[in-house]
């Protein structure tokens, strides 16, 4: 548990040192507040789905309608984080914002050779 | 050892080793390809605990959140990540043409193995892992199999040389027994013969004897025999003889030699052809010499027909005698040049003057050839 709130709480700082304008504002504050692990999701869609075109079709489908059915994460996650409300914008700006989410993440930014 | 025992043992030793040879070489390619394989199956069994190593460190980094993820490369090994869609993620190589569809293979001098992964830790799908082949062990097994054949073709070789002599034991027995019966008949010829040419030559020149026509057929079949006594021992003793080499004048001698044969030449009323240049000199034993010319001139008169020709050349180059006789068939023209073999088995003779002439060539480096036309003419022309 201690373990769980270090690695949100580095990656939530992280997020707000040098995340995009757009996916801050739209995303990044919010889940800063609730500390909701962003990296920690991405990651467990990226175990589950592998590339990005499947994991953007799954978040804009879960974005588009916030349940637990829509999404992948374990059920004890929605007992610690509130489920989110879906947003008011259109499918374009979802995408968009995914695409932000995505790139911010992506492990091949962050892998190097020993 | 005779010629024709050496042929056959050689015929042999040559069937025994190239099948032999033949067969080994086959084992010890399939055997050298079998263990390659395992040499090759090794190292992919290497490839494979390295996946697996790879996979538990791709599960450890999938749980780390740090700025930077350090790749868990290991050498020898190279590696890359795939994700599902087979776009690279990142590697400590980035090989191209990759063979999807295999899960181990060889291109080039490299060993690669395809490790499909689930779940897709840190979104890999699939990992690459290729390490260049340790040419070592297949090396060791290169110099193995080449030593494996060369011990066998050694020990091959020494067994197929025993089984050899094993094989023409009987044929060397039966040639044994011959020779021995040709030794002891000959040994009981030679005083009878010198006895009868003796006193033939003595009736000649002490009396004047009326049987002239029949004490010439006597001259003719105790010349006969005592050539035949001649060229039986020099065959029974050609190996332990000792050879007295001197500057023979080869002109003067086949005079002398056409001059021995004169009474036979006479008798078949031979036309007889001479052009012997003068003072031709060769380094030879003198008896090796009579045997050679005597061969090929009794050869010459004796199948030849009656009133034939006889054409004796003699230059610095060259001697040949030339008949007007029965020929010899051309598949048989290098045949009877062997020992006991005879195109033609209508005069007399044991088949050993062609024999005995060809011995000579080859211990003075001659050479030896006949032309012959069957039923018309033989032309036999020794090179010096």
């Amino acid at each position: 548990m201690v373990r769980f709130l270090v690695i949100t709480t580095v990656s939530l700082n992280l997020m707000a040192q040098s995340s995009s304008p757009l996916l801050q504002k739209n995303c990044i504050d919010c889940h800063i507040q609730q500390q909701i692990p962003s990296e920690l999701i991405y990651r467990r869609y990226l175990m589950r789905y592998s590339t990005h075109n499947e994991v953007r079709k799954r978040l804009l489908t879960y974005l588009k309608s916030p349940s637990k059915e829509t999404s992948i994460m374990p059920s004890q996650f929605f007992l610690k984080f509130p489920q989110k409300e879906a947003m008011e914008m259109n499918e374009s700006a979802l995408v968009e914002n995914i695409d932000a989410y995505l790139d911010y993440f992506d492990v091949r930014g962050k892998l190097v050779l020993p | 050892m005779l010629r024709s025992e050496k042929r056959s043992l050689f015929r042999f030793l040559g069937i025994y080793l190239s099948s032999t040879f033949i067969l080994f070489f086959l084992a010890t390619v399939i055997f050298y390809d079998f263990q390659k394989h395992q040499i090759i199956d090794t190292q992919n069994a290497e490839l494979s605990d390295e996946a697996e190593r790879l996979t538990q460190a791709l599960r450890q980094l999938n749980k780390t959140f740090t700025p930077s993820l350090i790749y868990p490369q290991e050498k020898p090994f190279d590696s890359a990540i795939y994700s599902l869609d087979r776009a690279y993620i990142f590697g400590s190589f980035n090989p191209k043409n990759l063979l999807w569809d295999k899960e181990y293979y060889q291109q080039g001098e490299q060993l690669f193995h395809i490790h499909p992964l689930y779940p897709y830790y840190l979104g890999v799908s699939h990992l690459v892992i290729a390490r260049t082949i340790n040419q070592e062990p297949i090396d060791n097994l290169i110099k193995m199999s080449i030593l494996f054949l060369f011990v066998a073709g050694i020990l091959f070789t020494l067994l197929g040389v025993f089984l050899g002599k094993l094989f023409i034991a009987p044929m060397k027995e039966s040639i044994e027994k011959m020779n021995r019966f040709i030794e002891d008949t000959t040994h009981e010829f030679n005083t009878p013969i010198s006895t009868i040419l003796t006193n033939i030559e003595l009736l000649d020149a002490l009396y004047d004897c009326e049987g002239k026509q029949e004490m010439k057929r006597i001259e003719i079949a105790s010349k006969t025999l005592s050539r035949l006594y001649e060229d039986l021992t020099y065959l029974k003793l050609n190996h332990n003889y000792h050879r007295q080499i001197e500057t023979l004048n080869i002109a003067q001698l086949t005079r002398e030699r056409i001059e021995y044969f004169y009474t036979l030449i006479e008798a078949k009323q031979l036309n007889l052809n001479l052009h012997i240049e003068k003072n031709i000199l060769l380094d030879m034993d003198k008896n090796d010499a009579i045997r050679m010319i005597d061969n090929l001139l009794s050869n010459a008169i004796k199948y030849n027909k009656k009133k034939g020709l006889l054409m004796v050349t003699l230059t610095q180059e060259k001697l040949s005698i030339t008949d007007s006789g029965v020929g010899i068939i051309e598949k048989n023209i290098e045949l009877i040049r062997g020992r006991f073999k005879r195109d033609n088995k209508s005069e007399g003779g044991f088949g050993i003057g062609l024999d005995i002439v060809g011995q000579v060539v080859e211990r003075y480096s001659f050479e030896f050839d006949i032309i012959s036309t069957y039923n018309k003419s033989t032309k036999v022309v020794i090179t010096w």
